[in-house]
């Protein structure tokens, strides 16, 4: 056993010379830099506009509400509960919550598409 | 960990690394391609790293060295083959006919007895470390370098 362990540490092989090696490194790792800080702003970006959707999709839902509570159906008033009361307004302005769902949608579609171009 | 200290680390060690992944794969080109992918693996993860430099590092062109091994499945040597056969005689046995000798021996073992042999007698890394490299237990290094040696000695004639 002495002789094959003797055997391999003589004839260990030299280590190669630094040479092009530490150049050719450097400029990989250059180019990984430049990918790594366009993936960053990528999600940088994609994080943003999460962030404005959901803020969008707040400030309406809240204006909205706020328009229902305060201008409420006069005729129904006394005679149904705060749940039906909620829902008989929803129907009341039905086209007008169509424009926070079509909010939602379009900074929800933008999200995506953002989040498509990211993987790509 | 900042780019001048991540090449700092690499220069201190790059020969070694270089010198474990050629015999390994005995090919200086591919072993410095697989060496280039494993810098690159490291550099991406190297905020994450807490510990031995170079044990991670090695750690990491073994992985590295383990997906080429799957990508490109290379033929087992032929053991018929004239080189396969030549062993050492008294007056050729000079440095460079050893080295390839011994180059042609190790790729003829199995490549986790090879990986245990070139990283304890090349590298001189310890039993510890060398079971950190390869992700296994200490008893199956030593197991590993046992056989290996074994295996070597039916190729080599000392």
């Amino acid at each position: 056993m002495k002789d094959i362990e003797q055997y391999l540490r003589q004839n260990k092989p030299e280590t190669p010379d630094e040479g092009q090696f530490i150049i050719e490194t450097n400029a990989r790792l250059s180019n990984v830099e430049g990918i790594k800080g366009t993936v960053d702003a990528e999600r940088h970006r994609g994080r943003l506009m999460l962030v404005i959707a959901l803020v969008a999709g707040l400030v309406i839902g809240c204006l909205f509400t706020l328009f229902v509570v305060f201008f409420p159906v006069p005729s129904i008033e006394t005679e149904l509960s705060a749940f039906s009361k909620a829902i008989v307004s929803l129907k009341e302005w039905e086209a007008l919550l169509l424009v926070p769902v079509a909010a939602c949608a379009i900074a929800l579609g933008v999200f995506l598409m953002n989040r498509k171009k990211e993987v790509l | 960990m900042t780019r001048e200290r991540f090449i700092s680390e690499v220069r201190a060690c790059q020969g070694q690394l270089r010198r474990f992944l050629a015999s390994l794969c005995g090919d200086t080109a591919l072993a410095d391609d697989i060496a280039q992918e494993a810098l690159v693996r490291a550099y991406v993860a190297s905020g994450r790293f807490i510990g031995n430099f170079k044990a991670w590092l090695f750690r990491i062109a073994y992985n590295c060295f383990i997906d080429n091994l799957r990508r490109v499945r290379q033929p087992a040597a032929d053991l018929d083959a004239p080189e396969a056969l030549h062993v050492a005689g008294g007056e050729e046995s000079d440095a460079s006919f050893k080295h390839e000798e011994l180059q042609r021996a190790l790729a003829r073992i199995p490549e986790k007895e090879r990986t245990a042999i070139v990283l304890h007698y090349f590298e001189d890394l310890p039993v510890k470390e060398i079971a950190t490299v390869m992700d296994i237990p200490s008893g199956t290094v030593k197991y590993y370098l046992s056989v290996g040696r074994d295996h070597l000695k039916q190729y080599i004639r000392l």
